[in-house]
């Protein structure tokens, strides 16, 4: 065990891992949000992703025309660039996320089919979208260009604060901390909790259940969208079968947390990312994803709902 | 007609019937076209190691059916994905299709590797232009390729300790960190370049597998910061070395960054970003074609492939070598799996600069071959030399 570097390299390793779980916590929502109203496990949520990352690299280098000997934007023009960018990737996300529910899901709930039929149409959603991108792209890797230098917001002996985790970390709060405040204070985050608590007894209060199982899609997307563009600002590089493994972690993040618990999202992505960081210090990066799952094994064999998730029947989003 | 006039007509007419059903055997068993497959990645992250290798089969072929040769040759182009978990399944494919006579390929050791069973079940002649791990030809390996698989690159055991000698060159009492991508390439080039660098004194500070592909190499950049490395070698392919040269630079590593030939393509300095590229230093064993091409092979190679020049395309001299070895064979007259079989492991070759060559019992090159040294420099990675 590698202690002494843990020793020396803990901050830069904290930041890291904070940065890449804030990423996981965005699309562990996602998760989190469709299982908590339909019971179901969106497998296409990584997919959701993948094409969010996409559509960041598209506008940055078809409309703002950045290449490989472009040089990072500054001022104004960053600021448009990386707002077109995030929206970009939030809308093509939760547009996507939005028709996988009216394509593969509704139709199959409202003739009340089997869960098992929603579960292969979602791993079937899941593979002719991450298909479908593969031959369009060859399988080739797409390298987004930097749009944003990568500066170091302070710096104080040696440790620093880099400007994309920066945003990573204050951006991911932000969203999910008004994702959080939506659901449980809005009306139509209580529509959304209501279902969720039961869908039969929502319907005969006259609450939209089509309606609110959109809202919980788009919702949904959008947030993936946002940790989609985040990714690309910190990796800038993706691939057709990007959301695989980012989908596993995120829904490994959420199962962690406790499924249908949004602040267990929240904390099982956060420790996930950390554990990632500081497994592959302490015991080298081929371990890595061998001692995320021992731990997740052993969480859910002292608690089975997940750190902070409640008994199945009660679960809330 | 006496008796003995008409045995004689008898004895003319048989042997005229039994010549006109020797040379009518001899038309059916000379077929007019004959398939190449060139098995390697088109498709997937390490595609552009196979978009090369197919230019130089590419212009082989062309200069061949410019010849109006009699036995036309058909290419097959079959893509693995540089994935052992894809290849054996393409190598099947291959190995079924009576028509396929040879196959040039894989460019990358584990798939050429995984698809061995399936090419010695086939009993179909390979000869790859850069799958250089060591043991494919290892006689002592029980995963060799003998006696169907052949290559025209040097091996690993060669580039291990040129990669070691030009990681380190002009740099005072250098501490290496060795990251390897756990694949058959990546942890056997690191497993041969090792053993140099503690002979030549260098100091060994820490060591990393990281499974390609990776998404986050920002753990491993920690933990190369904190060693104090100045040398950084990575074993493995350029989609990945790429990633760990990006997150090298965001965590402040300043020291040298060197890879071996599988990192010898363009798609590197856009995976790392070109400013995160400059100044790598890579070895490989494939030779500039530009460099080692005489102008009329040059010209050719434009008009087969549509490109103005081969520069910066890895390993195509020595998939246009590989392609005229089976070409020479299929000239001589050898058409069928078992004699392209018996004249690649026996006759003499010419390469593109004219030398002559042959194959070791288990399927290198006799003469040997260099390993050349390169470094990223702009938008290219530039030859320098013998490493």
């Amino acid at each position: 065990m590698n202690f002494a570097v843990v020793g020396s390299q803990f901050f830069p390793l904290l930041i890291n891992g904070l940065a890449l779980g804030f990423i996981y916590v965005l699309v562990s929502v996602g998760y989190t949000m469709v299982y908590g109203v339909l019971r179901l496990i969106n497998f296409a949520n990584s997919e959701i992703f993948m094409l969010g990352t996409f559509a960041t690299s598209i506008v940055s280098t078809t409309v703002f025309k950045f290449n490989i000997d472009s040089h990072p934007s500054h001022g104004m023009k960053l600021l448009l660039v990386l707002l077109c960018c995030l929206l970009a990737s939030m809308v093509t996300s939760a547009v996507v996320a939005v028709l996988v529910e009216l394509i593969a899901y509704r139709r199959l709930r409202t003739k009340g089919a089997n869960r098992l039929g929603s579960l292969i149409s979602a791993i079937g959603t899941s593979i002719v979208l991450s298909e479908g991108v593969r031959i369009l792209t060859h399988s080739i890797p797409v390298a987004s260009p930097r749009v944003l230098s990568k500066f170091y917001v302070f710096k104080i002996h040696g440790v620093g604060l880099r400007i994309d985790q920066m945003l990573t970390i204050v951006f991911g709060f932000i969203l999910f901390f008004a994702v959080d405040r939506f659901v449980t204070k809005t009306r139509l985050g209580k529509a959304i909790r209501a279902v969720s608590m039961s869908e039969e007894n929502s319907r005969l209060m006259g609450i939209n259940l089509n309606r609110v199982i959109s809202l919980t899609f788009l919702i949904g997307g959008l947030v993936t969208g946002a940790a989609a563009f985040m990714y690309m600002t910190v990796y800038e590089q993706t691939v057709f079968n990007v959301g695989f493994n980012i989908g596993i972690a995120a829904f490994t993040a959420a199962v962690l947390g406790g499924i249908g618990n949004l602040r267990g999202a929240f904390y099982g992505g956060l420790a996930l990312g950390l554990a990632e960081e500081f497994f592959s210090v302490l015991l080298g990066s081929q371990w890595k994803e061998i001692t995320v799952f021992v731990v997740l094994v052993l969480v859910l064999l002292l608690r089975p709902n997940g750190l902070f998730g409640e008994a199945v029947q009660q679960t809330r989003v | 007609m006496n008796l003995t006039t008409k045995r004689t007509l008898g004895v003319v007419a048989a042997v005229a019937i039994s010549f006109g059903s020797v040379v009518a055997t001899s038309a059916q068993a000379a077929p007019k076209s004959v398939t190449l497959a060139f098995e390697s990645p088109l498709t997937g992250s390490e595609a552009g190691l196979g978009q090369d290798e197919l230019l130089g089969t590419q212009t082989a072929l062309y200069e061949y059916n410019l010849t109006n040769p009699t036995v036309k040759v058909n290419l097959l182009t079959a893509d693995d994905q540089a994935d052992s978990s894809q290849s054996p399944g393409v190598a099947l494919g291959l190995a079924q299709n009576k028509a396929v006579i040879g196959v040039v390929g894989s460019c990358c050791s584990g798939a050429t590797k995984a698809a061995f069973p399936a090419f010695k079940a086939g009993r179909l002649t390979v000869i790859s232009p850069s799958a250089t791990n060591a043991t494919l030809t290892d006689p002592k390996s029980s995963v060799n390729g003998f006696p169907f698989f052949h290559r025209v690159a040097a091996t690993d055991a060669f580039q291990g300790p040129a990669l070691a000698r030009y990681a380190n060159k002009g740099i005072t009492s250098p501490k290496d960190y060795l990251i390897d991508d756990a694949s058959t390439y990546g942890a056997g080039l690191k497993a041969l370049s090792t053993p140099s660098l503690k002979k030549a004194g260098v100091s060994i500070v820490g060591s990393d597998t990281v499974i390609a592909p990776a998404t986050d190499y920002s753990a491993t950049a920690s933990k190369v910061v904190a060693s104090h490395a100045n040398v950084v070698i990575y074993f493995g392919y350029y989609s990945d070395a790429g990633k760990l040269k990006k997150a090298l630079d965001l965590a402040g590593y300043k020291g040298a960054y060197a890879s071996g030939d599988g990192t010898d393509d363009l798609g590197y300095i856009t995976s790392a970003g070109k400013e995160s590229a400059q100044g790598t230093l890579i070895t490989s064993q494939s030779v500039p074609f530009e460099l080692a091409a005489p102008a009329s092979v040059l010209a050719d190679f434009t008009k087969a492939t549509k490109l103005a020049s081969p520069a910066s395309h890895a390993y195509v001299t020595q998939a246009y070598n590989a392609t005229n070895v089976f070409l020479q064979c299929i000239k001589e007259g050898h058409t069928t799996r078992s004699s392209i079989q018996s004249c690649v492991a026996t006759e003499t070759f010419t390469d593109v600069t004219g030398a002559k060559f042959n194959f070791t019992r288990y399927g290198d090159i006799a003469q040997g071959a260099p390993v050349g040294a390169y470094i990223v420099k702009d938008n290219d990675i530039i030859p320098v030399g013998n490493a």
